[in-house]
């Protein structure tokens, strides 16, 4: 028998590399883990002066581990009543460099790079024909 | 257009329908974005027994980057608990209202704090400078600038 895929349709989600794994986080409904402490809005969405999720409004983290949409964080910087303080845990914000698992940044690593990571790709590619048909 | 405040402001409101408010706390009116009013009463033994206040938050534009003015309201025969920190025209000396305020904190946040503050109140007291301070004292809480110099209540 001789299988000739006409059609497949493939489905990939994105979500930011907060450094959990997606596991631990998208436990039950509760999902307060995934918000943006400042504006509520999931990471994944955007800040509330943005339109369009994605590399427009990226996060941001500080090296207290703690992480924000970067708009939501710098708007609360940018006062005199933040002290530039982490609106977590009040210490001195300063801004991490991201280091994802280790592994350094390069193309076509799709599981640690600066920019939204593929996490799944639930598609249906072309299978073989099952052995024995 | 909605503002950043009143999107916040909507997600803090469906949660508290959603999950209702903790223990003591009764959500009174929220029809707008600006002007919130909640009951609030110590539950247990405290020196507030059988008393209920009511509190007041208004909100601008900037919320919750900017802090929320907060106080409890004094008309129509309510009062402003008799509080160390508390004055009589219902202004609060809290620290989480002012220069500690955090844009992670929200509404029931600041309700929780405002109800343990009474709750740890050992001494039912006016503020020592409590005439002084009415007599002069701004519409807007916010726009007073209090020394936080007492953090054992």
């Amino acid at each position: 028998m001789k299988v000739e895929v006409k059609h497949w349709h493939a489905v990939a989600q994105w979500r930011w590399d907060t450094g959990v794994s997606s596991d631990d986080t998208n436990k039950g409904d509760d999902d307060e883990g995934d918000v943006c402490g400042i504006c509520r809005v999931p990471y994944e969405g955007c800040c509330p002066a943005c339109k369009v999720p994605g590399d427009d409004c990226p996060l941001i983290w500080g090296e207290c581990s703690h992480v924000f949409h970067m708009h939501c964080l710098l708007k609360w910087i940018g006062t005199a009543a933040s002290k530039q303080q982490c609106p977590m845990d009040r210490r001195p914000w300063v801004t991490a460099e991201r280091k994802i698992g280790g592994s350094p940044i390069s193309t076509g690593n799709v599981t640690g790079s600066n920019g939204p990571t593929t996490i799944t790709a639930d598609a249906n590619p072309p299978r073989p024909p099952p052995p024995g048909s | 257009m909605t503002s950043i405040s009143s999107r916040r402001l909507a997600k803090e409101l469906m949660e508290i329908k959603n999950e209702g408010c903790p223990v003591g706390i009764n959500l009174v009116q929220a029809d707008d974005f600006s002007t919130w009013l909640f009951t609030i009463e110590v539950m247990g033994e405290s020196l507030y027994q059988n008393e209920k206040f009511t509190l007041q938050f208004r909100f601008d534009q900037q919320y919750p980057i900017s802090s929320p003015a907060v106080q409890f309201v004094v008309t129509e025969g309510r009062q402003a608990p008799v509080h160390p920190h508390v004055y009589s025209n219902g202004h609060i000396c809290a620290s989480i209202l002012g220069n500690e305020w955090s844009p992670v904190l929200s509404v029931i946040a600041v309700c929780v704090t405002l109800q343990s503050m009474l709750a740890s109140c050992k001494e039912k007291h006016r503020p020592v400078d409590n005439d002084r301070y009415v007599k002069h004292a701004p519409e807007n809480p916010k726009k007073t600038r209090f020394h936080y110099d007492d953090d054992t209540v």
